[in-house]
């Protein structure tokens, strides 16, 4: 994990503000074929993960730090398994908590 | 006078007693030295504070020799992290890893004095989510943790918490005062929000709300806050004299709707709801 671009929490709509940039997301995994995870965002829309290393189950949520390739798809490089319970936080929060994460973010 | 060495009375003679110089006994009869200019008075060095490594980074030394650091205007000792365990080195007392909860990095060292000392790390493994307990160090300018708790985190909810805990205990401890900022003569919009009716605050300019926290605290005054009947709006006025009549009766009106003052004998007599 390269802390010198520390990652902001990002679900599908504020993906769009970060492609090319680290981020990390968690999503619940829909669907699992050969390292490549669809999951459903925070937000509702699917995000498409790949790279992914370690196998998860589907309905699991799966928390993804790496690069967004598009608005739509992270490249993993760190992947883990939350489990089948898991509260997530919602779009709001997950924006208040830029400001802990990265002073250069600008939103 | 100091004489020979029997003469020690008891703690209020110390100072006179070492007043010729030589050794100086420190505060030895002096109340407990104040923590450091500017931070909060309040005993919060004590209190565990939920960070993140980002915050903790970013912390101001609260003084150059004493290696203690201030979030947030308060001085920090214990902390809490959440985050990935990484390079977990075991030595023969004690274990170092680095912590890294997404915000950044940071050495933790974990001493090992019991056996649950030793089993409470071995089942935390590289790559684990943990909750670290400790106390903030810093040694030449380098910031590490020195835990007394490493747990590893079992249900995943923990991390989001601890996230939404960092963000409370900031708001709280950045927003939760508005009075502290009436002396920089700022406004800002925190201070829209009323958490007391007896703030006296007084800002220089006369803002919308400025006439609202004066016309406030001309009824809380304690000289007429005691009357059954309260004040007349003209007493207000009269009180008030640069400020315009007709903001102030517009601030007396919105302080009735909020519930802060209400009519007494007619509707031109106003009393605080605070009690006198």
């Amino acid at each position: 994990m390269d802390t010198s671009t520390p990652a902001p929490f990002v679900n599908a709509e504020t993906l769009n503000m970060f492609v090319k940039r680290r981020v990390r997301a968690v999503v619940q995994v829909q669907g699992n074929e050969g390292g490549m995870v669809v999951g459903q965002s925070t937000d509702g829309h699917q995000l498409t993960i790949t790279g992914v290393d370690i196998p998860i189950p589907v309905s699991h949520f799966m928390e993804v730090f790496g690069i967004a390739e598009t608005n739509q798809s992270i490249r993993a490089e760190i992947c883990t398994d939350f489990g089948p319970n898991f509260g997530e936080i919602s779009h709001t929060h997950g924006l208040l908590i830029c400001p802990f994460v990265c002073s250069t973010m600008n939103y | 006078m100091y004489g020979g060495g029997g003469q020690y009375d008891g703690a209020a003679n110390a100072n006179a007693l070492f007043g010729g110089g030589g050794f100086m006994p420190s505060q030895s009869t002096a109340v407990p030295e104040s923590s450091g200019s500017g931070l909060s008075k309040v005993r919060t060095a004590q209190t565990l504070l939920p960070l993140t490594v980002k915050q903790i980074m970013d912390a101001a030394q609260s003084s150059d020799d004493k290696s203690n650091f201030a979030v947030n205007g308060v001085e920090v000792s214990t902390v809490r992290l959440v985050g990935r365990m990484l390079n977990k080195v075991e030595r023969v007392t004690d274990v170092a890893f680095t912590l890294d909860d997404g915000t950044g990095r940071i050495d933790v060292n974990r001493w090992e004095n019991e056996s649950s000392d030793t089993k409470e790390m071995a089942d935390v493994h590289d790559g684990n989510y943990v909750i670290v307990n400790g106390g903030l160090k810093g040694f030449q300018g380098k910031r590490h943790v020195v835990a007394y708790s490493v747990r590893r985190v079992t249900d995943f909810n923990d991390v989001t918490h601890h996230f939404l805990h960092c963000i409370h205990v900031h708001l709280q401890l950045t927003r939760g005062k508005p009075h502290v900022n009436a002396n920089t003569g700022n406004p800002n919009p925190a201070n829209q929000f009323r958490v007391a009716n007896n703030q006296a605050s007084v800002y220089g300019n006369t803002g919308g709300n400025e006439v609202s926290s004066l016309v406030l605290s001309v009824l809380n005054d304690p000289a007429i806050i005691h009357l059954e009947h309260g004040v007349t709006v003209e007493y207000v006025i009269s009180q008030l004299k640069n400020v315009p009549e007709n903001a102030i009766r517009d601030a007396i009106k919105i302080h009735v709707q909020d519930g802060n003052i209400y009519n007494t004998i007619d509707d031109s007599h106003y009393k605080s709801v605070v009690n006198g």
